[in-house]
Parts: structure tokens; C-alpha cells; sequence
């Protein structure tokens, strides 16, 4: 499945650090997006931003696990890495507890960074992936007649054909055909699969 | 002998006779648990002559303890020594059993035997013997063993602290005085009486009159004792008796004495009036100045009463009255000396808790310029691995070497501050001080194109750390600068003035055109990492608050539309001829 280009964005108050940081994650083939600050970074997001955040926990203005929370609030999953030169237990909790995906203590090894950035890439496809399949069985679900979703419902519920017929007032020849096309459409081989992709799309709608 | 003094050498004995016994192979009937003991340490060397006992940190007695011992009790004896009452000599206060109990306390029981000496000697040299002398005998040495057990008391409930340390420690030491003191003279008295060479009759008042006399001889005069033979506190009188300040009370109690002993004597009227110098050196000087004064009191008392040859019982009432005046002066001195250690103990926290924060600073803005280093020498790295050899690795290694300077700047900083964390107190002059201060940013204003005017300040001197003040005046200024240099180049202002608060206090103020501080900034701006700079550590505020405050003084920000921080700081004297 092909993925939209990763940028790290990094949101840093110390200009070296920022120039320092983008230099070495360019070298390492990586495209960087800078900020100065919290503010800057929220005014400018975009939601089709991809890749991860890496952002700085003290800074002037709005704190870096600030604006990491505020992410999480407005429904992005942009994953964050959080850099401090003041590690203590309270921030490291604050920030896991928003699942931040490492907690750095500066100064940052850049090994340990480019791993943590590859995590965050990787934490970011999954959830591409879901997302993308999520989508694909919904839009699956939307090809479906009425009946043909009346009937999966009672599939899914565990009920014999003869029941499904005598519920929907139907015969159990016409069941096991709109069984049958049900099981086409959805591109699904056997019912324990169709209970799996159901159960999948209700998770998705109480998301 | 008793037991109290018999138990260490006792078991020093038996150590000694079990390790000669352990070599004649019997050892376990003599003294089995020397022998245990030896044969748990076999093979180590371990100093047979260290006893495993708790060593007693007390030493043996010298010479010229001893000489001081008796010497001084019977030189003390013979100086209060005043009149006889019922044929038994009884002096208005006497003083020499305070020396003999603080003997006993520091030797323990090894004086024992020279007080009982030094008591026999002083009666029968500065009384007329009355008594034979085999009672005169029993007489010392039961007053030797009541002092004796007084002191073991005062040890135990007292222990290393000192009596004089605070103010449960006075009272202790108040209460076993005056109940050991009682016991004492109740088996004397007993004693006499029961062998018939005191008159049964006279026995109640005589009891009261010895009693009295042990209780304010003790109660007046120990404090001083105590402190002329420790070697520290003799420093502190001395520095006192030297000092000009002391030596104007010490004639205010001096005059105060001879006034009313060439006036009214008799009456005794005005003697409640000597409390004003005592509780004013007590409240001054802590303990040692009410122990001068009182001292003071006592021997003018003395001497004033064999001038004017009063009666002996007018001296009795006027003990009394000096106890009392002795007791409160005590605790005054008491509460002062504590106070006085408290809020050196608080300054010193104070200073640690900024040192504290300065190293805690540390890690941040070393963590910075180390980052970026960290990251433009891996990418040095990397451009070397791709064959770069060119300009754009030249520009890394650029930005490499000002990020190494800035990180050298932090530490040059940090090595500023704990250069200044030991303080150095000196007289500065706060001209010097502020004009050396400004002239630091003369540069900075000129780059930045920010007004920075000095106005002239008071003359007047400040006992403080030359360092630390420069740290605070430093940090104070670098804001004010940065505040300034975002208004537009006319508007830049920082202005630095002083003035002088009454006679004690100086107040310099930081001034400069930014946009000054609002009330919830004011709440959180001395907190320490409440930063509101790009690059700052949020901590200048804060130190600085605690090197002020550690000096005596008080720092803090106004509201205003524009900057302006204050500080306060004890001046030490004011004069017209400092410039």
C-alpha cells in the first residue's frame, strides 16, 4: 500500500538545535519541517500531514506536552517524540500517558532519534493501514442491499438459516442466496471472516 | 568508693588481668568475658590497650586543673565568705560550689576527691575551724557527694548539648539545681543539728539561709564560670569586653550600680531598674552579654556591700533580686543565641538552595549547545563519509566551533556563581557597585543603541559579597536590556538609580521601556525556571531573589507599563565624605 512522504516536523526554541537537528535528519534523508514555537506549529498544521512530530518540552509559550495534548485533543494522530534536557519522572508520564512514542533527554543520541523517528514512522503506516482498510470496508458495506445487511446482522448474531427465514419471512433457499452474494460482495471466504470485518466496522463507528 | 566511678576502672582492670590471665591459661574464673572477646578478635590486630568500653570523652585531670580546682574554690569561698550565723558559717552566695559542679561535670568523678579536699581547706583556712575535724571531714565529703550527684544529673539530662544551648536545657538545669541543692542542705543541716552542734531551733532558717546561698551562688555565677573555662567562649567574652559596643553597657550597668549604692542603698528601690542594661545586653549579645552584666552586678554588689558595710541579711534580699535579674537575662541571652543560629542556618539553606538551582540550571542550558554540537558533529560525519569535503562541511565545523563557545560561556558563567557561593563579606561602596555594574553593558547599550543612564547614587557603603551583588545587578540589567531591545531604536531606555531608605536601607531600582511586567507575571517571575526568553534558563530571578535575601534584603518586580524591579539591601553606614 503506498504511503504519502513523511516529513519530521520539529518544534524547538533553541535555533541551533533546530538548524543542528534538520541538518542531520536531512543527511539522513529525511524532510524537515521547522518551528519556533507551539503556536506557530497549531496555526499551521494541516490534517493530511504525515510523518511525526518532534518537539521540545520547555519553550516559552505553550510547552511542548502541552501542544502534544492538544494534538491528541483535536483528533490528530500525528505520532510525537518529546526531547527535554530536563528529564523527570512527572513529564516522562505526562507524556506516555498521550503516547508519545519516545521520550528523549537531550543531549540526544542520534542513533537512539533516528530509531525513535522510524518507530513514529512506523506507528504512523499502521495507522494508515487501519485507516485505509477501514475505509475499504466501508465502502464494501455501502454495496450491500438492505436485505442483504438485515440478513448479515443476523448472520453475524449466530442464528441458523432456518431462524434468519423465519424472522425475515422469508424461505431458507432465498437466505442462503443473499448468504452466498453477501459473502461475494464483502470479498470474504467464510463466515468466521465476516464476523471479523463486521465487528471491525462496528469498532470503527463507536471510534 | 562508689559505683558510679568504680565501674570503668573495673572493667579496665579486668581486661587487663583477663588478657595477663589468658597467657597463664585460667582465664575463664577471673574474668570471662576479656577472654571471649580475645578470642573472637584472634588473628586481627587489634590493640588490646583500646578498651571495646564506650570511651568516655572525658580527659584526666591535669595539674593544673587540679591547682585551678582548689584554688579557685577556696579563693571564691574566701571571697563571699561574709558573716556566721547559729555559729555555722553561712555566706549571703556562694559561688564555689558552681566551680566544683563544673569540674565535676567535665571530669566526672576523678575530682571528686580534690572537691572534697578544696571544701575541707576553704573551711578550715577562710572559717574559723568550729567543728572537730573528723566532722569537718564528713561535712566535705558529703557536700562532695551531693555536688557530685548534681553534676551527674545535670550530665545525664543534659548531656553534650550544653546547658546554655536552649531554653529546655535552662529550665533543666534551673530545676536539678534547685532541687540538688535543697537535698544537699537538708543533710547537712540534718546532720549538724542531729549531732547536736546546731540548735535545733535555728536549724529551719539556717537551712533556708544555705540553701539560698548554694542556689544563687550556683544560679549567678556558673554561666560565667562555664564560659571563662571553655576556650571558645572566652573568645566570644573577650571579643565582647573588647568591643566599643559592650564596653558603653558595661559602664551603663557599672554606673547604674555605684548610683544607687552611693544613694539609697538601704532601700533597695531602685535595684529593679539594672534590668534594663542586662535584658539590653542579653537581648544584644545573646548569653554572653546578660553573663557580663550579670557578673558585672554581682561583684559591684559585693563590693558595695563591704564598702558600705551593710548587713548581711540586706545582701540575702539583694541575692535574691540578682538571681531573679540573672534568670531572665539568662533567658533572654538563651532565645537571642537561638535566634541568632536559626537564621544563620536559614541563611545557609538559602545559599545552597541557589546553589541547588544554578546546577540544576546547568543541565538545561548545557543540554542545548551539547544537542546541537551532538548533531553538526554526526553530520560532520556523514558529509565526510559521502566524500563532502568542501564548503558545506566547512560551515558545519563553523557552527560546531560557536556552539562549543556557547557551551564554554555556560560553564565560565556557572564557575561565576559558585566562585560567589562562598561568601565573602566586604565593605563595598555602592557608587562602585552600580557604576561597575553599567559599565559592563556600556558596549552592549551601544550596539543595541539603548539608552542606559546611571544617576548618581547615595554615598553610602554595603557589607556584602562584591560578587554575588554583581551577579544579581548583572541579571537584573540583562533583562532590563532585552526588554528594551524590542522597542523601536528611539524608545530604548534602561536607566539604573539609588536611593537611600532611612538610615539603614538603600533601594536601587532597574528601570527600562519594555513592556514591564503584568500581575500574573509578577505572581510566577521569581519561580525558578519561569522563563519567558527564547533562551533563558529562568533561574537569573530566582538566585538573584536568594542572594538578596541571603544579604538581608528583599528583591522584587513592579507592575508597570514598563520595566521595573526593585531591591532593598541593609546599608552599613551612611557618610557624607565617601565620594
Amino acid at each position: 500500500m503506498p504511503h504519502r512522504s513523511n516529513t519530521v516536523f520539529i518544534v524547538e526554541d533553541d535555533p541551533s538545535v533546530r538548524d543542528a537537528l534538520a541538518l542531520l535528519l536531512g543527511l539522513n534523508g529525511l524532510s524537515v519541517v521547522l518551528f519556533a514555537d507551539a503556536e506557530s506549529f497549531l496555526a499551521a498544521r494541516r490534517p493530511d500531514w504525515y510523518g511525526c512530530l518532534l518537539v521540545d518540552i520547555r519553550m516559552p509559550g505553550m510547552d511542548g506536552l502541552t501542544l502534544q495534548r492538544r494534538l491528541r485533543e483535536s483528533g490528530s494522530w500525528l505520532p510525537v517524540i518529546v526531547m527535554t534536557g530536563h528529564g523527570d519522572v512527572e513529564s516522562a508520564r505526562q507524556a506516555f500517558r498521550s503516547e508519545a512514542v519516545d521520550f528523549l533527554e537531550k543531549p540526544i543520541d542520534h542513533s537512539r532519534l533516528l530509531s525513535a523517528i522510524e518507530d513514529a514512522f512506523a506507528r504512523q503506516h499502521l495507522r494508515q493501514d487501519d485507516a485505509e482498510r477501514d475505509t475499504a470496508v466501508a465502502n464494501l458495506l455501502q454495496t450491500l442491499t438492505p436485505r442483504e445487511r438485515e440478513v448479515m446482522a443476523q448472520v453475524v448474531a449466530g442464528r441458523h438459516n432456518r431462524e434468519i427465514a423465519r424472522q425475515l419471512a422469508i424461505s431458507p433457499r432465498t437466505v442462503e442466496v443473499h448468504k452466498a452474494r453477501l459473502l461475494a460482495k464483502l470479498q470474504v471466504g467464510s463466515i468466521a471472516d465476516l464476523v471479523r470485518l463486521s465487528l471491525r466496522a462496528a469498532e470503527k463507528d463507536r471510534r | 568508693m562508689l559505683p558510679v566511678s568504680q565501674a570503668p576502672r573495673q572493667v579496665r582492670t579486668a581486661r587487663a588481668a583477663g588478657i595477663a590471665g589468658a597467657r597463664k591459661g585460667n582465664p575463664y574464673v577471673v574474668f570471662p568475658i576479656p577472654k571471649l572477646r580475645r578470642r573472637r578478635q584472634n588473628g586481627r590486630s587489634i590493640n588490646p590497650r583500646r578498651p571495646n568500653m564506650p570511651k568516655s570523652a572525658t580527659r584526666r585531670p591535669g595539674w593544673r586543673d587540679a591547682l585551678l580546682l582548689v584554688g579557685g574554690y577556696v579563693a571564691l569561698d574566701w571571697a563571699s565568705h561574709i558573716h556566721r550565723l547559729h555559729g555555722l558559717d553561712v555566706t549571703p552566695w556562694s559561688p564555689a560550689p558552681a566551680l566544683g559542679l563544673l569540674f565535676l561535670a567535665r571530669f566526672r568523678g576523678r575530682v571528686a576527691p580534690l572537691l572534697a579536699l578544696a571544701i575541707f581547706i576553704s573551711d578550715a583556712w577562710v572559717r574559723a575551724p568550729q567543728l572537730p575535724w573528723l566532722l569537718a571531714c564528713g561535712q566535705a565529703l558529703q557536700l562532695t557527694a551531693g555536688y557530685w550527684l548534681i553534676a551527674e544529673v545535670l550530665r545525664r539530662r543534659i548531656g553534650s548539648k550544653g546547658v546554655f544551648a536552649n531554653r529546655p536545657g535552662l529550665i533543666t538545669w534551673v530545676t536539678i539545681i534547685v532541687a540538688g541543692t535543697l537535698l544537699n542542705s537538708l543533710l547537712l543541716i540534718g546532720g549538724l543539728t542531729l549531732t547536736g552542734h546546731l540548735p535545733q531551733a535555728a536549724a529551719g532558717e539556717t537551712l533556708l539561709a544555705h540553701w539560698l546561698a548554694d542556689v544563687t551562688g550556683i544560679l549567678i555565677s556558673m554561666p560565667l564560670l562555664a564560659m571563662l573555662l571553655d576556650e571558645r567562649s572566652r573568645g566570644r567574652l573577650r571579643q565582647l569586653l573588647l568591643g566599643r559596643e559592650s564596653l558603653s553597657l558595661l559602664t551603663t550597668g557599672g554606673v547604674l550600680v555605684l548610683t544607687f549604692f552611693a544613694g539609697e542603698m538601704s532601700e533597695l528601690r531602685y535595684f529593679p531598674a539594672l534590668f534594663l542594661p542586662i535584658a539590653w545586653a542579653a537581648a544584644r549579645q545573646g548569653l554572653a552579654g546578660a553573663v557580663l552584666t550579670i557578673g558585672l552586678t554581682q561583684v559591684g554588689v559585693v563590693v558595695g556591700t563591704y564598702l558600705l558595710g551593710l548587713s548581711p541579711l540586706a545582701l540575702i534580699e539583694l541575692e535574691v533580686l540578682i538571681l531573679v535579674l540573672a534568670l531572665s537575662g539568662f533567658f533572654i541571652g538563651v532565645v537571642v543565641d537561638e535566634k541568632q543560629r536559626v537564621s544563620a542556618e536559614l541563611q545557609q539553606t538559602l545559599r545552597l538552595a541557589a546553589a541547588g538551582e544554578m546546577a540544576g540550571a546547568l543541565s538545561h542550558e548545557l543540554h542545548q549547545p551539547l544537542t546541537a554540537l551532538l548533531a553538526y558533529t554526526r553530520a560532520c560525519q556523514q558529509l565526510l563519509a559521502q566524500g563532502e569535503r568542501g564548503d558545506r562541511l566547512r560551515d558545519v565545523i563553523d557552527r560546531v566551533v560557536a556552539e562549543s563557545q556557547r557551551a564554554a560561556d555556560v560553564v565560565s558563567r556557572l564557575r561565576d556563581f559558585f566562585r560567589t557561593g562562598t561568601t565573602r563579606l566586604e565593605r563595598i561602596w555602592l557608587r562602585e557597585l552600580l557604576s561597575s555594574a553599567a559599565a559592563r553593558f556600556a558596549t552592549q547599550a551601544r550596539q543595541q543603541g539603548i539608552e542606559l543612564s546611571l544617576l548618581p547614587a547615595p554615598p553610602c557603603a554595603l557589607f556584602a559579597d562584591r560578587l554575588q551583588l554583581e551577579v544579581v545587578l548583572r541579571n537584573l540589567l540583562a533583562n532590563a536590556f532585552e526588554a528594551a531591545a524590542e522597542r523601536p531604536p528611539a524608545e530604548r531606555l534602561v536607566r539604573l538609580s539609588a536611593e537611600q531608605e532611612g538610615a539603614v536601607r538603600v533601594c536601587i531600582t532597574v528601570e527600562d521601556s519594555g513592556p514591564g511586567v503584568t500581575d500574573q507575571m509578577a505572581e510566577h517571575l521569581f519561580e525558578a525556571f519561569q522563563s519567558s526568553k527564547a533562551s533563558g534558563l529562568g533561574l537569573g530571578l530566582a538566585i538573584s531573589r536568594a542572594i538578596v535575601e541571603a544579604h538581608g534584603g528583599a528583591l522584587w518586580a513592579e507592575v508597570a507599563d514598563r520595566g521595573l524591579f526593585r531591591l532593598t539591601l541593609p546599608i552599613e553606614e551612611a557618610t557624607s565624605d565617601a565620594a
